[in-house]
């Protein structure tokens, strides 16, 4: 996947237009119980029968990413930022089932930074949908097409003003995460390759820290849910960050914040379907 | 007969749940301690519908046990179904925690003082817990308390290379250095225990096994984990012939008489037993399968005193059955774990042998035989292997199961032997 962030970088000017409609798929996907395992270690996700919600999104990933990097996409894909995060379990998924995997890109849409895209993923099993995913990547300084509809990237929650956990968050967080992820990006590998895209520091994962979140309630979940995050400002490695939650409508809110300055990381609602 | 408390009641076994069991580095090489206790206290709870309740006391145990896992029990509870405001200890009696953690839950049910509890168990010898060495150990200990560089630099300069090979979990005694099999084979020998009689044994473990869950008979014990349905270690042609080829692993000389195949492997897994007073169970219009009647731990000096490590059992059963007034032979059911084919073959020689019962245990008459038939009939640790705390847990509800099928007032006998030279007995009744 390294060489795909490579080829978006080097390809990242002179783009343009509209979103392409190309929709990529994988199909006959079978997981891999060795990057399982270490995966869920990782995000602490118990070694279970049940595939951790996030997961699919790991295997969706490099089709995201095989479609960004692709010419005919209008964004640049160094210096985008991923702001939202929605995802959809639609029921259970058993760590062996045999999975098809479809990705396309939609909404492109008008932020007050920039232009936004959803790159949406949809997996199934046996021809029935049982996952999908929505993540919105904010362009900042780009223009969306004439037209285009405003960016919905707001997720409410409710007063988090207890903590539930403090999480020191170490200086390798990113490489960890990438190692199990296939998300390589400079910006979450190291300081230095991360200065070079515009970060004081390295910053961790998004989606990284959305899984963690959701592996603190994961034995307390509705048996179909939407997890949706907005991923708010960086969390710099190393930190030190404090889980916050609180039981809402049958599911659950959460905020991930700075301990020492409170600045808000993550922010997000866990709702049954 | 001793009297009965009037305060108390006999808990009952409402049912049971455990993974297949794995040999290790295989299916669960990925899996911790805490990953598998608590997927199955989930299948128990999905099995039971105690998703979101919370019942009296959690009890379990692991012997080869992470230091980071001091509460493992309560940390699998607070990631399970059950609901979070559900107590739980961990207990260590080596092979004996499972039945130990069962007897516990079922003394305070039996007070009053809970209606429902759960008793499990979980091994892996495959996520086993490493320490470095105890000299290195010393070493890290005094620069973690040193105040000044100079003290810092005075203990960094004591590491020496040796030390930082790590102590692995070994299978042995620590006031021997013997491993268990070594023990074992010191008994099988004084007691005269034939190789054939130990791969007859250890055949017809697989062979029972095989045909239980052939017939179905683990459905409702058994919940499928990390793509195993089944205990990986069970050979379902196991035969004689089979097992006769097998070179002896334990013992010297012509005395050499234990092999892979006639002892438990190194082995993976996790087992729960719901035990419920009888008013809660039928409140929740859940079954009882049998009542835990009463229980007996013994030990015996195995270092000085020139007696078997796994012969404490011997010494438990007589206890327990003087204080209910019953003879050895008063049981429809006998549940002896296989630690190693040589272990149940000793033990039951013990119990009919005059000088021994006389001697030893202080008897006017031997014990007596046990009916073959009726021993280990859905097979045992031979077959299903022996992940050590969790082997308790799979007796308690297959036993109880059993006993449960054979009708109302069928009575059974489970013997457990444990490392430090300890057993554990019990008796459960339908």
């Amino acid at each position: 996947m390294a060489a795909l962030f490579a080829r978006a970088a080097l390809t990242a000017r002179g783009r343009g237009g509209d979103l392409p409609d190309t929709r990529l798929t994988r199909t006959g996907v079978t997981v891999d119980p060795a990057n399982l395992a270490a995966y869920a270690r990782v995000c602490r996700f118990p070694v279970a029968d049940a595939l951790p919600a996030t997961y699919p999104h790991v295997l969706t990933f490099p089709l995201q990413l095989a479609l960004m990097s692709d010419r005919a996409f209008p964004l640049a894909l160094p210096g985008l930022v991923h702001v939202r995060n929605r995802i959809e379990a639609l029921r259970p998924v058993r760590t062996d089932e045999v999975l098809d995997l479809e990705v396309w890109a939609e909404r492109f849409a008008t932020h007050r930074g920039g232009a936004t895209v959803d790159l949406c993923a949809s997996v199934s099993a046996g021809g029935a949908e049982v996952w999908r995913g929505r993540s919105t990547y904010l362009a900042r300084g780009a223009t969306a097409p004439a037209g285009a509809p405003d960016s919905d990237v707001t997720v409410v929650v409710g007063d988090l003003d207890r903590a539930a956990a403090t999480w020191r968050v170490p200086a390798d967080a990113g490489r960890r995460y990438a190692a199990v992820s296939g998300d390589v990006n400079p910006i979450h590998l190291s300081g230095l390759t991360a200065k070079a895209f515009g970060f004081k520091r390295a910053i961790a994962h998004g989606m990284w820290v959305k899984a963690r979140v959701l592996a603190s309630v994961a034995n307390r979940l509705p048996e179909a849910f939407a997890v949706d995050v907005g991923f708010r400002k960086p969390l710099f490695l190393p930190s030190t960050v404090i889980l916050s939650t609180a039981q809402a409508d049958g599911g659950w809110d959460a905020a991930v914040r700075n301990a020492t300055s409170g600045t808000e990381h993550l922010i997000g609602t866990v709702r049954s379907l | 007969m001793a009297t009965q408390n009037p305060a108390t009641r006999k808990a009952a076994i409402v049912g049971g749940n455990r993974i297949p069991f794995a040999r290790s580095n295989s299916a669960y090489a990925q899996a911790s301690n805490q990953d598998m206790l608590t997927a199955t206290l989930d299948g128990l709870v999905a099995r039971f519908g105690l998703q979101g309740e919370s019942v009296g006391e959690v009890v379990a145990g692991a012997v080869l046990k992470h230091a980071r896992d001091y509460n493992l029990t309560r940390e699998a509870v607070l990631g399970s179904k059950l609901a979070p405001t559900t107590p739980a200890y961990d207990v260590q009696q080596a092979c004996g925690t499972g039945l130990e953690a069962a007897v516990l839950v079922a003394n305070k049910i039996a007070l009053g003082q809970i209606e429902a509890g759960i008793a499990g168990g979980v091994d892996t010898t495959s996520d086993a817990p490493l320490a470095v060495s105890d000299d290195l150990r010393r070493v890290l200990i005094s620069l973690n308390s040193a105040k000044t560089m100079g003290d810092r630099l005075k203990a960094l300069a004591r590491i020496r290379p040796g030390q930082l090979v790590p102590d692995m979990p070994r299978n042995a005694e620590p006031r021997t250095g013997l491993a268990m099999g070594d023990h074992a084979a010191i008994t099988a020998e004084e007691w005269q225990i034939g190789r054939e009689e130990q791969d007859e044994l250890a055949a017809r473990s697989h062979q029972n096994m095989a045909a239980a869950y052939d017939r179905g008979f683990f459905d409702d014990l058994v919940t499928p984990f990390l793509g195993l349905t089944r205990d990986n270690n069970l050979r379902p042609d196991s035969s004689v012939e089979k097992l006769a080829k097998l070179k002896p692993v334990f013992g010297t000389g012509d005395g050499a008489t234990m092999t892979a195949g006639n002892s438990t492997p190194l082995t993976d897994g996790a087992s729960a037993v719901l035990l419920a007073s009888d008013e809660w169970a039928a409140a929740k219009g859940l079954p009882v399968l049998a009542h835990l009647v009463d229980a007996q731990t013994a030990a015996v000096d195995y270092v000085h005193g020139g007696e078997g490590l796994l012969m404490a059992p011997v010494y438990a059963v007589p206890v327990l059955l003087a204080r209910n007034g019953l003879s050895l032979q008063d049981f429809d059911f006998y549940e002896i774990h296989e630690a190693f084919a040589s272990t149940v073959l000793a033990t039951m020689k013990a119990w009919d042998d005059p000088a021994f019962c006389k001697e030893k245990l202080g008897l006017d008459a031997p014990l007596g035989a046990i009916d073959r038939a009726k021993l280990n009939v859905h097979g045992s640790s031979l077959a299903a292997g022996h992940p050590f705390a969790a082997t308790g847990g799979r007796i308690v509800a297959s036993l109880a199961k059993t006993l449960h099928e054979a009708g109302p007032g069928k009575r059974g006998l489970i013997s457990i032997c444990a490392a430090g030279g300890q057993g554990v007995v019990a008796i459960l009744e339908s």
